[in-house]
């Protein structure tokens, strides 16, 4: 009963029942002219053959006489089928044929004349399998010379089969059409239903807390299993940023818990009796100092999640990039000269690229930042940062490659995450955050980020496509 | 100078009265965006420095309405949002200049005297002098003691911003905005490195320095 309901309720059934009746009304509107048309079709080729039998006998009545006319009409009459035939005297007594009682009408004037009448009382044996019921004639009838009354005519029996064959068949017809709707229009709502039902299982168990849960997938690739697969996406990243949020909240509460750790004894050791005045400045100095840094670290974090949740493309504008990564070679190369390092830029001409400014800078100096704090570790004897950007299948390449210590192949998907620093201490410098905001900005222009062996040293290689998004 | 200061939080606003008081400078303080408004065109000042979210009447909005009245009073915003996309609505909306909260007060104290100095007429300035040093914009030309200096362009454009503001400090993301046209927040001590080059060039080996560092804030001419 329930089930039966919920069918009922589904859009596939609905759409059916209503596509049943639209088609049972343009049936019958179909069928009823196709039959008005067939019986003015059928009267018309009976008239000209009715007409042509009482040219026939007029003529021969001309020829021949009136009683040679008596005696065709006669054996006309005799004939089995649906002809009328009748000849009668200027009385409207009838002389031979087959039918007597006429509407006074056509008894007395000429031309066609269609009427009803009885078949028990008014038509010969030989008329016709259907005796009973109503009869329908199309007559022609002929005054003769001396008075005389001709008149041929049909019994339209094909009219009434006609129509009952019609009517049967429309009926059968129209049934079996809608029982054949109704049980494929229920299969398939049942179907759909099913797949629905799959689809609104998989939410439940997930909303009561089971996030690997997943919508399962036909091999019918139809457009159900292209619903649930991009179901499936969207439920993969979901959990995906949920299981990082989960470690970012680790990971920011161990990276501000230790400056602010270390901020908390600075102030409580100033405090202490005995700190000279100097020693007390140098100690409210170190914790302005820490907590800048602290919140560096948090404008880092803020600008990564904002670039993810996406900036307005209002700040996209078209530039060159190769300008961007001109400025930021000239303006780190006297960084890295001091760290000894040789920072070589390679750019072609122009590449121009419709992005945010400021954060494919941004992102740039996170690279070089990075790449000069870790060339600096290699046994390269002469250490080298290079800067390329380039085209590359319309997409814009933006590459920092370093002949420094790397990133073993295992740990390089991780180092790009959030607050991952490889070096398992953190006591070098930096939130840890540089990377996750490259990836960030490359995903935000619809592009990539990536890390690569640079053999020796580490090559990190932004992506992004070159068109307008 | 004479400033308006419209911050809500109170305890923030005394310390930066205080500390603007210390520095010289008589300052007015309002704790909403309507009293704000209503001090600010009824009143003259040379710098308003107007918090970005405040309660009444937000700071946008007041910036809005004082620049419709004609009032170019320069004008430094204030905001806990940092984002480009902030930046850009605050300073098309007539903003002078942007800084993100929270802020060290030098770098808030050197930009409000930078843009003090900015309705005053050195903005069309071609020839600056400080001491011995001479920088000329058109020729292109940098002088120590009557000695040609040669610099890259970038070293030019950098003396160019620090002797166009010579006797202010200028701290270092002023000199990233103003003279790279980047805002983001070096990890490195990239323009100290800069600065070192720049003042290995006019400074060594002549009398008297002229390029100071400003410990804890920036940089300075004088």
């Amino acid at each position: 009963m329930n089930s039966s309901f919920r069918l009922w309720r589904t859009t596939t059934f609905r759409l059916t029942a209503l596509f049943i009746v639209i088609f049972v009304l343009a049936a019958i509107s179909l069928l009823a002219f196709m039959a008005y048309q067939s019986s003015i079709q059928i009267q018309r080729s009976q008239t000209v053959e009715i007409e042509r039998e009482i040219r026939e006998l007029v003529r021969l009545e001309k020829v021949r006489g009136i009683r040679s006319v008596a005696n065709v009409v006669q054996k006309l009459a005799r004939r089995a089928g649906p002809g009328i035939y009748y000849l009668g005297d200027e009385k409207g007594r009838k002389l031979v044929g087959n039918v007597s009682n006429f509407p006074m009408e056509v008894l007395t004037q000429n031309g066609i004349h269609t009427f009803n009448y009885s078949i028990e009382q008014a038509l010969p044996d030989n008329i016709g399998n259907n005796t009973k019921g109503v009869g329908y004639a199309l007559v022609s009838s002929r005054k003769l010379k001396g008075g005389f009354r001709l008149i041929v005519g049909r019994d339209i029996v094909e009219r009434r089969g006609y129509t009952s064959i019609i009517f049967r068949g429309f009926l059968f017809g129209v049934i079996g059409i809608v029982i054949l709707s109704l049980i494929t229009g229920g299969i398939t709502a049942k179907r759909v239903l099913k797949r629905i039902d799959s689809i609104s299982d998989t939410t439940d168990k997930i909303m009561s807390g089971n996030m690997s849960q997943r919508v399962p997938i036909t091999k019918r690739n139809d457009e159900f299993d292209r619903l649930a697969t991009s179901l499936n996406d969207m439920l993969d990243r979901i959990e995906n940023l949920m299981s990082g949020l989960k470690e970012v909240t680790d990971n920011v509460a161990h990276d501000l818990k230790t400056p602010l750790t270390r901020m908390r004894s600075k102030a409580e050791a100033a405090l202490r009796k005995g700190v000279s005045a100097k020693d007390q400045r140098a100690a409210l100095q170190a914790t302005i100092d820490e907590s800048d840094q602290l919140i560096r670290t948090f404008n880092a974090l803020l600008m990564i999640s904002r670039v993810e949740a996406g900036t307005p493309s209002g700040s996209f504008a078209s530039f060159d990039v190769s300008e961007v990564a001109k400025d930021m070679a000239e303006l780190y190369e006297p960084v890295a000269e001091d760290a000894g390092i040789e920072l070589i830029l390679k750019t072609e001409k122009e590449v121009s690229i419709y992005a945010n400014r400021e954060l494919i800078g941004q992102a740039l100096v996170n690279l070089i930042e990075n790449a000069i704090k870790y060339a600096g570790g290699g046994k390269a004897k002469n250490k080298k940062i290079v800067l390329s950007v380039g085209e590359e299948n319309k997409n814009v390449r933006i590459e920092v490659s370093d002949n420094g210590v790397g990133i073993p192949k295992e740990d390089r998907e991780r180092a790009v995450e959030r607050f991952v620093r490889l070096e398992k201490s953190r006591t070098e410098a930096g939130s840890g955050l540089g990377l996750s905001l490259v990836r960030a900005v490359a995903k935000l222009h619809k592009g990539e980020f990536y890390l690569q062996d640079n053999k020796p040293g580490l090559r990190a290689i932004i992506e992004i496509p070159k068109d307008k998004q | 100078m004479k400033i308006l200061l419209i911050e809500d939080d109170r305890e923030a606003a005394s310390y930066l009265i205080q500390a603007l008081d210390e520095a010289g400078h008589v300052s007015h303080h309002a704790a909403d965006g309507e009293t704000g408004y209503a001090m600010a065109s009824s009143m003259d000042y040379d710098v308003l420095i107007i918090d970005r979210m405040l309660p009444r009447r937000d700071g946008i909005s007041i910036i809005e309405s004082l620049r419709a009245e004609d009032d170019n009073t320069p004008v430094l915003i204030l905001s806990a949002l940092g984002e480009v996309d902030d930046r850009v609505t605050g300073l098309r909306a007539g903003g002078d200049d942007y800084l993100t909260k929270p802020y060290a007060f030098t770098e808030l104290l050197a930009r409000v005297e930078v843009l003090a100095r900015r309705s005053s007429p050195n903005e069309g300035e071609t020839h600056f002098e400080v001491g011995g040093l001479s920088l000329d914009r058109l020729s292109r030309k940098v002088e120590r003691d009557g000695e040609n200096i040669l610099l890259q362009p970038r070293e030019f454009r950098l003396l160019e911003y620090l002797m166009k503001h010579s006797g202010q400090v200028v701290t270092r993301t002023m000199l990233l905005e103003n003279v790279w046209d980047y805002h983001f927040d070096p990890q490195t001590n990239v323009i100290d490195v800069h600065m070192s080059r720049l003042r290995s060039k006019i400074d060594k080996g002549y009398k008297g320095q002229i390029l100071h560092t400003i410990r804890g804030a920036g940089y300075m001419i004088k």
